[in-house]
């Protein structure tokens, strides 16, 4: 193992005295064979070095003006990277050790930074949501709605639902729509992934679609079956349809609305229009 | 301490007179336990890593408070964090008299490793609980489970470091001849050490520099340092 076996604790500590000055140096800087250790002196200054180090570490915070602030980051990184590999190098005594000893530790110390610096970037600076991924890859899709829906449905992954409750994709029979609002229903729209319609979709997370041409008339008074749709689209929190209306259950009109504020923008007039007229029709 | 038998004992001055570990020929040279310890402190440098990344994504990020800046206190972890690098002394003399078969001083400085780093655990539990008392609960906000997550770990670290060493004592006391040998010490310490700087790098990010974060209305620090990097790259 070591070229000097028994030879531990070679240099001179405290016990013994004598030519410790040179050790220090030759400890700390120079090149010293493995498998040697230190004594209280050396040890004893360097406890001293990384304590002082700590206490400027403090008193760089100190200042009221600097705490939090950018300009300290830099320092106080450089510090305690200094204290960091001083307690690896002798403390650890890895200075000492056969040279893949370092190799090991470094490659995990490395491995774990690029880790965290992957995690930090991923989540802290670019922050993918599901949303976002779906939205960047609307735009390709869009032209050939009609042809590619059913493979766009399955990127599009509106709220994390309630296990069981997640959406069923639609058969592959449903998948050919029979109008350009039927298309972008269950299409670039994303509606079909909340909503049930015989046939077409089966989403569970909003109140089911069939025959809603005529039940949208009478659910504000007032207003046409046309402006009450157009409305639920648009704002679907302004009236959340629910029991009193003769539904099972009462929904959230503010799910509808977080999810929709990804998808409306890059719904034109028409793309709207043909929704409504497409729900109208649904008698 | 008292009740170390002596008679049995090497005389402590001579280090050869017992060889602080047995030299067995391995392929690389090291000692196998070496190096497994080695190869498990580069792998818990993940481990920590990711941790200490949650933290660094959520920081800023809560939208309630306590917000660090209500409730870090960085003198208190400033003395905690002192205590902890001089159990890292008091360790590192341990193992030097175990390699030189000073059985008595080995006792002594493990003890000082740990009464250090039970007081250091001591800060650890008081902090928590003022925490905890103060309305930061492990479920508050985004802070509290990512600064939980972390040092909760690293103080489980400590903790079982300190049963480590009780041990080491204990059977040192029992056996003045020369056990635990170097070695066994050595991997101990190499294990507390890390422990140390592993609160080393916690301290600097979690108190030194965010621990007078805010609420989301602060500017994300890793993004600061992405436009900082783009804008110098391009
Ligand atoms: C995140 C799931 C979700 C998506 C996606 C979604 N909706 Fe809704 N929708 C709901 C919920 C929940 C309600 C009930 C609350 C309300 O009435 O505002 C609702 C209500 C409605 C209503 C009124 C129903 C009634 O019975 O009064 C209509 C019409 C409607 N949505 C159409 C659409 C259309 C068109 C799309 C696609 C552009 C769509 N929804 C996309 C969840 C969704």
């Amino acid at each position: 193992m070591s070229t000097n076996p028994g030879h531990e604790g070679a240099l001179p500590h405290d016990e013994h005295g004598g030519h410790e000055d040179a050790g220090m140096k030759r400890f700390f800087f120079g090149h010293v064979p493995e498998g040697v250790h230190g004594g209280l002196k050396q040890y004893g200054w360097l406890a001293i070095f990384l304590g002082i180090i700590t206490l400027v570490e403090f008193l760089i915070i100190v200042p009221e003006g600097l705490q939090g602030s950018s300009v300290v980051i830099a320092p106080l990184v450089i510090l305690s990277v200094i204290k960091f590999f001083c307690v690896v190098a002798f403390f650890m005594h890895l200075k000492f050790e056969h040279p893949l000893l370092w190799q090991i530790f470094v490659a995990g110390l490395i491995l774990g930074l690029v880790v965290a610096l992957s995690l930090v970037v991923l989540f802290g600076v670019l922050r993918p949501t599901p949303r976002a991924f779906s939205e960047n890859r609307q735009e390709p899709f869009v032209h050939h709605a009609a042809e590619e829906e059913h493979h766009f449905e399955a990127l599009v992954i509106p709220t994390p639902c309630p296990v069981g409750a997640c959406p069923q994709p639609a058969a592959p029979g449903a998948a050919v729509a029979s109008s350009p609002g039927q298309a972008l229903f269950v299409g670039a729209a994303a509606c079909s992934s909340c909503h049930t319609i015989s046939g077409v979709a089966q989403g569970v997370l909003g109140p089911p679609l069939d025959g809603i041409g005529s039940a949208s008339a009478n659910r504000i008074p007032g207003y046409s079956a046309e402006e009450y749709i157009l409305e639920s689209i648009l704002e679907p929190d302004a009236y959340a349809a629910g029991t009193a209306d003769g539904l099972s259950q009462d929904y959230d009109g503010n799910l509808m609305l977080s999810t929709m504020a990804g998808v409306l923008p890059s719904l034109s007039d028409e793309d709207i229009e043909a929704l409504v007229e497409y729900l109208l029709s649904l008698q | 301490m008292a009740h170390v038998d002596t008679t049995h004992a090497p005389p402590a001055h001579e280090p050869s007179a017992h060889p602080p570990e047995h030299e067995e020929e391995t392929t690389t040279g090291i000692n196998h336990r070496k190096l497994l310890m080695w190869v498990f402190l580069g792998s818990d440098c993940l481990f920590f890593g990711s941790l200490i990344a949650t933290y660094m994504v959520y920081r800023g990020q809560s939208v309630v408070g306590p917000y660090p800046k209500d409730i870090i206190d960085v003198p208190i972890t400033t003395i905690s964090t002192f205590v902890l690098l001089m159990s890292s002394f008091a360790m590192v003399m341990g193992v030097a008299a175990a390699r030189n078969g000073n059985q008595k001083r080995l006792v002594q400085w493990l003890i000082a490793t740990i009464i250090l780093g039970a007081i250091f655990i001591g800060f650890q539990v008081y902090e928590f609980n003022l925490f905890r008392i103060e309305g930061l609960r492990y479920e508050t906000n985004l802070f509290s489970s990512t600064f939980f997550t972390l040092t909760g770990f690293h103080g489980a670290h400590v903790t079982l470091g300190l049963f480590w060493l009780l041990c080491l004592t204990i059977i040192a006391m029992r056996n003045p001849a020369g056990r635990p040998s170097g070695l066994d010490v050595d991997i101990a310490g190499l294990y507390w050490h890390f422990v140390d700087i592993v609160w080393i790098v916690i301290f600097t990010l979690l108190y030194l520099i965010g621990g007078f974060d805010a609420g989301p209305e602060v500017e994300h620090a890793a993004v600061q340092g992405w436009q900082w990097i783009t804008a110098t790259i391009m």
